[in-house]
């Protein structure tokens, strides 16, 4: 049983610290998600374990730290809900070559620099219960992803969604997105089918099953939801929590399957109908729960995994700090010369490598996959944790200086925007909703 | 079929460059890779079990024969080490691996540091030599208490815990 006196004073002290150092972070002119992963940071053996071993081991005992990852693994589940939710990849059809190329090249350039690095790190910060292909596809799809979620909210902050920057950035990153998450599908597979007795085209023949029944069969169900809304507008706690259980019935079969809950969670996201209204209904009433309530615990989580005294030695910050220099290389570098070869401007194509360059949250969810499933470690984590930081935190400076924002087109500094938000902000018929 | 535009012919020529040929560099990463060697792998949780007949009886050798029968959790980083003690007073201390060979020190908690006849900078000493042909992985070598005047080393053999039997013991 766990102890409800320090899970609850878990829960107490990690809100608080993430709201405060949100707010903080809100005053650097930084999305609050960025703080409140920093602040995860600091709850962790980094800051507090290192200045206040006594506390910290008062506060977060080994022997409660499943309970925290429960709670905060449902968090996660149900915001990769919302990410597949939120994320309408048929908006790339409309942006032409420009955002097809985009889209492309930030994935595979940020991929194949990564395994050129990942060539020199594997024999330095891996082990042989590791096999070279694994390491170096996953350090592949880490580097590059985009937090779509986060990205959204910058945008959204600079009054910049309807702009072509803006709407191309938001088209780009949903089909990063959804690549990188079935590549990463992929090598979960492939990991856990090589610790596993089940052969391998058993797992892959499943998921493309699973797949398929979920695109063409299940899809169809999921449009009762929306047809339910349109007539009603508004939908029944029933059926709210029916659409519940299907998300995490999709999260359970594609952890039985061998990946991972989150996958089967975005999935049943990324299928549900994408009428704005219907989608801003849905993430309005569960956003706010996950965002203020289980993500920060997620973020706390992942702060008590990360442990910044492994990097011992300068040997160990020069294999980050080229972490952080083939990422930004890789996915900035590879998405600017793209939209600039594509024939966007230098300023502008500078502006949308910058912007896919974001990883935030979404490259948090999967590095804690990556050390679950043992394919990278500790220290590699702690890496990869501050590489995300670093390119997320550099964002908004960096395209201030590069796209610097129009007074006029500004929004008061403290707005927060949600996902909900968000979605019917990328809809321009419905501005004046707004 | 009509004929391509220059558009899309421009198109298709930067897709090439951009995005065919990095993968098939990826390609190339992916076999070349496959030589490289990592170190060997000694993450996990390990039963000790130590040779009970040189075993201290007590005082600052406590430590050492604590280690009878118990789990040691090494969390590995490459060639870096963090080696915890879960028996009695939680302990953690860092190692390295060099081929087959592990060397670790744990600065021990004060109470067993304050324990008569211990140095106040008491560290239990760990070398042992992997086998890594061993199913589930092995060990044996020894320990040492260097703040401890009077303790022996100790020899001790310790095998890899599988993923069930880990989450048992937790």
């Amino acid at each position: 049983m766990p102890n409800l006196f320090t899970l609850v004073l878990q829960i107490a002290v990690i809100l608080a610290v993430c709201r405060a150092v949100g707010g903080l972070f809100r005053l650097l002119h930084q999305p609050r998600v960025v703080g409140e992963m920093f602040a995860g940071i600091l709850l962790g053996p980094s800051l507090l374990g290192w200045v206040a071993p006594h506390l910290s081991a008062y506060l977060f005992p080994a022997s409660s730290l499943g309970y925290l990852s429960a709670l905060s693994q449902v968090g996660v589940v149900i915001f990769m809900f919302l990410v597949g939710l939120g994320i309408n990849p048929k908006e790339l059809k409309s942006q032409g070559h420009a955002a097809v190329l985009t889209s492309h090249v930030s994935i595979t350039a940020p991929f194949v620099l990564a395994s050129f690095l990942a060539l020199y790190l594997y024999p330095r910060l891996s082990d042989d219960s590791v096999a070279f292909t694994h390491f170096a596809l996953f350090m592949g799809a880490a580097m590059s992803i985009t937090a779509f979620p986060v990205l959204a909210r910058i945008l959204t902050e600079r009054n910049a969604l309807g702009s072509r920057l803006g709407t191309l950035a938001i088209a780009c990153a949903a089909v990063d997105d959804v690549t990188g998450w079935c590549i990463l599908a992929y090598i979960v597979t492939l990991i856990r089918a090589a610790k596993s007795s089940t052969p391998i085209w058993m797992t892959l023949s499943g998921i493309i099953v699973f797949a398929v029944i979920m695109i063409y069969g299940v899809r169809r169900l999921l449009r009762r939801f929306e047809a339910v809304y349109s007539r009603s507008g508004s939908l029944s706690e029933s059926l709210m929590a029916f659409m519940l259980l299907l998300v995490l019935a999709s999260a359970l079969c594609t952890e039985a399957l061998g990946i991972h809950l989150l996958f089967g969670a975005f999935l049943m996201g990324a299928i549900m109908p994408k009428e704005h209204h219907f989608v801003r209904y849905v993430l309005d009433r569960f956003e706010t729960i996950t965002v203020t309530m289980l993500l920060p615990l997620f973020f706390a989580f992942t702060g008590l995994r990360t442990n910044i005294a492994l990097l011992k030695g300068p040997g160990m910050w020069v294999y980050c700090g080229l972490i952080i220099l083939v990422a930004t290389a890789g996915k900035l570098g590879g998405s600017m010369l793209a939209s600039w070869l594509a024939g966007m401007g230098l300023r502008e194509s500078a502006g949308l490598g910058t912007l896919m360059n974001t990883r935030g949250l979404m490259e948090l969810v999967i590095l804690n996959i990556g050390l679950d499933v043992k394919v990278i470690s500790p220290a590699l984590f702690s890496m990869m944790v501050i590489m995300a930081l670093v390119t997320t935190f550099m964002t908004t400076p960096v395209l201030e200086l590069i796209c610097p924002l129009r007074s006029t087109a500004k929004e008061p500094a403290g707005a927060e925007v949600t996902l909900a938000q968000l979605s019917l902000k990328l809809n321009p018929t419905d501005r004046s909703a707004a | 079929m009509g004929p391509i535009s220059s558009a899309n012919k421009k198109f298709l020529v930067i897709y090439v460059l951009l995005v065919g040929l990095p993968l098939l560099g990826l390609a190339g990463v992916l076999r070349s890779g496959r030589g490289l060697r990592a170190p060997i792998s000694v993450d996990g949780v390990w039963r000790f079990r130590t040779d009970s007949a040189n075993l201290p009886a007590g005082g600052c050798g406590q430590p050492l024969a604590s280690l009878q029968d118990s789990l040691v959790t090494i969390s590995q980083s490459g060639k870096g080490l963090v080696v915890s003690l879960n028996n009695g007073a939680p302990a953690a201390g860092s190692g390295v691996i060099e081929g087959t060979t592990l060397n670790a020190t744990v600065p021990l908690p004060e109470t067993s540091a304050n324990a008569p006849g211990c140095a106040s900078d008491n560290l239990l000493t760990l070398r042992a030599t992997i086998d890594p042909k061993a199913d589930p992985r092995s060990m044996q070598g020894t320990i040492s208490a260097n703040g401890c005047a009077s303790c022996a080393s100790v020899q001790y053999q310790a095998v890899r815990q599988t993923r069930s039997a880990r989450s048992d013991a937790h």
